[in-house]
């Protein structure tokens, strides 16, 4: 069975994450977090349908302004930098003591709203996507790592929920919390409910045969470590890349890649541990479209960071300046678009 | 060691477990065999080792469990020991407790076809099974629904299909109708009982209410806390088993002294045909208590975002009523009583508890008065010890409140006062959060689905609690489905639907003129009667 067509194909909406998560991870420019935050909830409102039990509306708002005021405040009293001095804290205080400055404030409004933007990326694709299209595109060689990401992905909602379940139920005994020793009676049952449904939904997954060698695949004891050492390398190579390391991090990331696509891959080219699909996604002419603007929006933004550092990042320390309005990038941030006249025509019309 | 078994064989041989974190072991010394196409019903008080029992079936324990096992369990001739659980998963299919935990897929079909793609089924029989699941388990009306939008009933058949697609020669339940209303569990059962005899299935399945399941039974397992179980036929077991923990056909025919014990309603219909001694009067409704009431919701409307679960609801109860409030899943039982706590805020309608309108009351004032035991106690459990946990509740009202040893006295608790709750069994937990509520001597007690895990004695003891705490002026409001409790120790029974009280009236009244929330014995004898007592007499 294909997979409707009412979906994208899972990897196009990986693709998407990845583009639409780039300018919030390499660079601080206000316009450029600006445009993104706009282009990644216009797709929202088009792919996202109404009572999805996801942030919309108000509750995107009070979303918004939860991450900046905790990015003002972290920034604003552990940062000490800056020519715009609003109130000095005792420096004796440790962390935080030192002056507090307009520029700290600042980078601490753009951090929290990149911050916002990755979680509105992640829950966008946490509606649009389900668990189960993610964990198809894992390798049956690396099975256990998605299992554990099966059970963090389905941790997040099942932890609001519980945690508004244990609030209430502390409240009914009479319980107000006032200060931090007030939060045990909500953490430990958070966290010892959170391990047992972690441990429930493992067991189920592990029963259900998640991770089972197929009959016939073979196998061979380097796999598992050459997998390991393929999914560390391109981790090292995100992270490297993001911190600005970007030739080091591109290399390692292709190097990693390659491990990992040789630990599932025998040399004649069959796959080894298979795992078949029921709903098979469709890589079709639309999704070819979305990679290739989405890959020229990349290209774009890399290329501009490179040329003009400020156009994608903007740096308020030591003097507070105005950032800078970048045309051409703003001009490709409309590229973070191509799902929206791709989302099925109810959710257009709405 | 493998061995030749048929493939829905189960074997256990000399069977011993202790979980990684306790002194004593779950399983001592277990021997076992479960025949191939048997339907055997494992039953037994809280702790007595179920769901150990049932895990060691699919290797879960000791593979996933840690501790030290000694012994060997053999299914269809593979060692669990040396079979990991995923491969075990071809011969064994397993369904747990809570639907929720392991549906993993956001379609019916994708979570029917997951098991499947795990085992690399080639796709065309992969469709072709899912056609089959979807129709054997009548869920083909569900097939692109999201599973979390299901009812309780059609998840857990969902879950069912999802295990039933690998074809596994047995398949292992536990105790998978116990958040159910009687429909869902109805329709879970009767899947179960057809597979069983089209398909030769082995069915292992665990189970408190011996009253849904003990028909269907080829055996019947009942573990005890201490001591060797009984094993055997279900009619030979229930005639061996204590009166307190018998389903109550089997109580009334042990009751009345009748040679066979009734299994199922056809069988106690004969029963009673060939008994012509007469049976005393059914006895009548108490009349409702008088005075103010407690609780009062007037034109109530309350619900999650735009959707009103309770619409226009007009309600009162009174101090000494026990009124249980009855329907099928979704019917709004648990939203009335987070209503009245004050958790939802009426949209239009006014609630007003012990005369005082509680829109204007945060839940943590209401608490004084109010007690709430939530449909999962472990939200309530934080203390290292039972006895902290009383503390808390105690401190919170101002020091004013029962004596803890008294209400650990009364619900039977005295021996676990110094143990941490969370390592306390389903049962018992069910009853530390009472103690933890209880404690603050409520006027109010809201309870939601408390019997969730129990066995009858617990249950037995429950009732006697809450008649107790009735008796003494508190107003009781008891979210379930458990009929046969409600028969028992009810006042007044609301059954809810369509945002509604759709009937409202004693429990004679309302248990004695309905299909669903009818008890055993009322579908035997009709009329007023609801318990064995009231044929029996005493």
């Amino acid at each position: 069975m294909s997979d409707d067509r009412s979906s994208l194909d899972p990897r196009a909406w990986l693709l998407w994450a990845i583009a639409a998560g780039l300018v919030p991870l390499v660079g601080r420019n206000p316009f450029a977090l600006a445009a993104t935050l706009l282009a990644v909830v216009a797709v929202r409102v088009a792919w996202v349908p109404p009572g999805s039990g996801v942030y919309s509306g108000v509750g995107l708002v009070r979303l918004a302004a939860a991450f900046a005021a905790v990015g003002v405040v972290f920034n604003a009293l552990t940062v000490h930098a800056g020519d715009r001095v609003i109130a000095r804290v005792p420096d004796g205080w440790p962390v935080v003591g030192g002056v507090v400055t307009v520029n700290a404030v600042a980078y601490g409004v753009v951090s929290g709203a990149a911050l916002m933007i990755l979680v509105l990326i992640g829950t966008t694709m946490s509606v649009v996507l389900d668990l189960a299209s993610l964990l198809r595109l894992v390798p049956g060689r690396l099975a256990p790592v998605a299992v554990a990401g099966s059970v963090a992905v389905a941790f997040l909602p099942q932890t609001a929920t519980a945690l508004r379940e244990i609030r209430e139920a502390q409240a009914a005994r009479g319980h107000r919390p006032r200060g931090a020793r007030d939060l045990v009676p909500l953490l430990v049952p958070l966290l010892t409910g959170g391990l047992e449904r972690a441990v429930t939904t493992a067991e189920a997954l592990e029963a259900r045969g998640f991770g089972a060698a197929v009959a016939g695949g073979r196998t061979a004891p380097w796999r598992g470590p050459v997998a390991a050492l393929g999914l560390a390398a391109s981790v090292s190579g995100v992270f490297s890349a993001i911190t600005g390391h970007a030739t080091l991090g591109l290399v390692a990331l292709g190097g990693g890649v390659g491990l990992l696509v040789g630990s599932v891959r025998d040399p004649g080219g069959r796959t080894i541990a298979r795992r078949t699909r029921y709903r098979t996604p469709r890589w079709s002419a639309r999704e070819t479209a979305l990679a290739l603007a989405l890959a020229v929006f990349a290209a774009l933004v890399l290329t501009v960071r490179a040329v003009d550092p400020g156009a994608v990042g903007w740096e308020p320390y030591p003097s507070l300046t105005v950032p800078r309005v970048s045309l051409p990038l703003l001009a490709a941030t409309f590229l973070l678009l191509a799902p929206v006249p791709l989302a099925p025509p109810a959710r257009v019309a709405r | 060691m493998t061995a030749t078994l048929p493939a829905g064989e189960i074997t256990l041989r000399d069977v011993t477990y202790r979980y990684p974190d306790r002194p004593e072991p779950v399983l001592r010394r277990v021997e076992w065999t479960v025949g191939e196409g048997e339907f055997v019903v494992v039953a037994g008080p809280s702790g007595s080792g179920k769901s150990t029992l049932l895990r060691c079936l699919n290797g879960l324990v000791p593979q996933f469990a840690g501790g030290r096992f000694g012994g060997q369990v053999l299914v269809g001739g593979d060692d669990t020991r040396s079979s990991a659980t995923h491969v075990l998963g071809r011969r064994v299919g397993f369904v747990f407790q809570d639907p929720e935990a392991q549906l993993v897929t956001g379609r019916v079909e994708d979570e029917i076809a997951f098991g499947l793609e795990q085992r690399g089924v080639p796709a065309p029989t992969m469709r072709k099974r899912v056609e089959e699941m979807l129709d054997l388990l009548g869920i083909a009306a569900l097939r692109d629904r999201d599973p979390a939008t299901l009812s309780g009933g059609e998840r857990q058949r969902v879950a069912v299909a999802a295990a039933l697609a690998v074809q596994p020669a047995i398949l292992v339940l536990d105790e998978p109708t116990s958040q159910l209303d009687p429909w869902g569990a109805e329709d879970v059962l009767a899947a179960l009982t057809r597979l069983n005899d089209d398909l030769g299935l082995t069915v292992v399945l665990a189970e408190h209410r011996l009253e849904r399941v003990v028909a269907h039974a080829d055996r019947l397992r009942v573990l005890a806390a201490d001591g060797p179980p009984l094993d055997g036929p279900p009619r030979e077991i229930l005639a061996r088993m204590e009166p307190g923990a018998l389903p109550p056909l089997a109580a009334l025919g042990r009751g009345l002294g009748w040679a066979v014990l009734p299994l199922s309603i056809k069988e106690g219909r004969a029963c009673v045909r060939a008994d012509r001694r007469p049976v005393p009067p059914a006895p009548t409704d108490a009349p409702p208590p008088g005075g103010a009431p407690s609780v009062a919701l007037h034109g109530v409307t309350v619900g999650y975002g735009r959707r009103p679960v309770l619409r226009g609801l007009d309600f009162e109860a009174r101090p000494g009523e026990l009124v249980a409030l009855m329907g099928r899943n979704g019917s709004g039982k648990t939203t009335l009583l987070r209503a009245v706590i004050g958790f939802h805020r009426p949209e239009p309608g006014r609630i007003s508890v012990l005369g005082r309108d509680t829109a204007r009351l945060h839940p943590a004032d209401l608490a004084r008065d109010v007690g709430y035991v939530p449909q999962q106690p472990g939200t309530m459990l934080f203390a290292e010890t039972l006895r902290q946990e009383l503390a808390f509740t105690l401190k919170h009202h101002g020091g004013r409140g029962r004596d803890p040893e008294a209400v650990l006295r009364q619900l039977g608790l005295v021996h676990a006062a110094d143990r941490n709750p969370r390592d306390l069994s389903g049962g018992e937990r069910e009853r530390a959060a009472l103690a933890a509520v209880l404690v603050g001597a409520p006027r109010v007690l809201l309870l939601d689905e408390p019997t969730r895990g129990m066995d009858y004695a617990r249950k037995r003891e429950l009732g006697e609690v809450l008649t107790a705490l009735r008796q003494d002026g508190v107003t009781i409001l008891m979210a379930t489905h458990d009929v046969e409790l409600v028969a028992r120790i009810a006042t007044r029974v609301v059954l809810l639907g369509n945002g509604g009280v759709v009937a409202d009236g004693g429990p004679r009244a309302i248990l004695s003129d309905s299909l669903a929330f009818s008890t055993q014995i009322n579908k035997l004898y009709g009329g007023r009667y609801l318990t064995e007592s009231d044929v029996v007499g005493g």
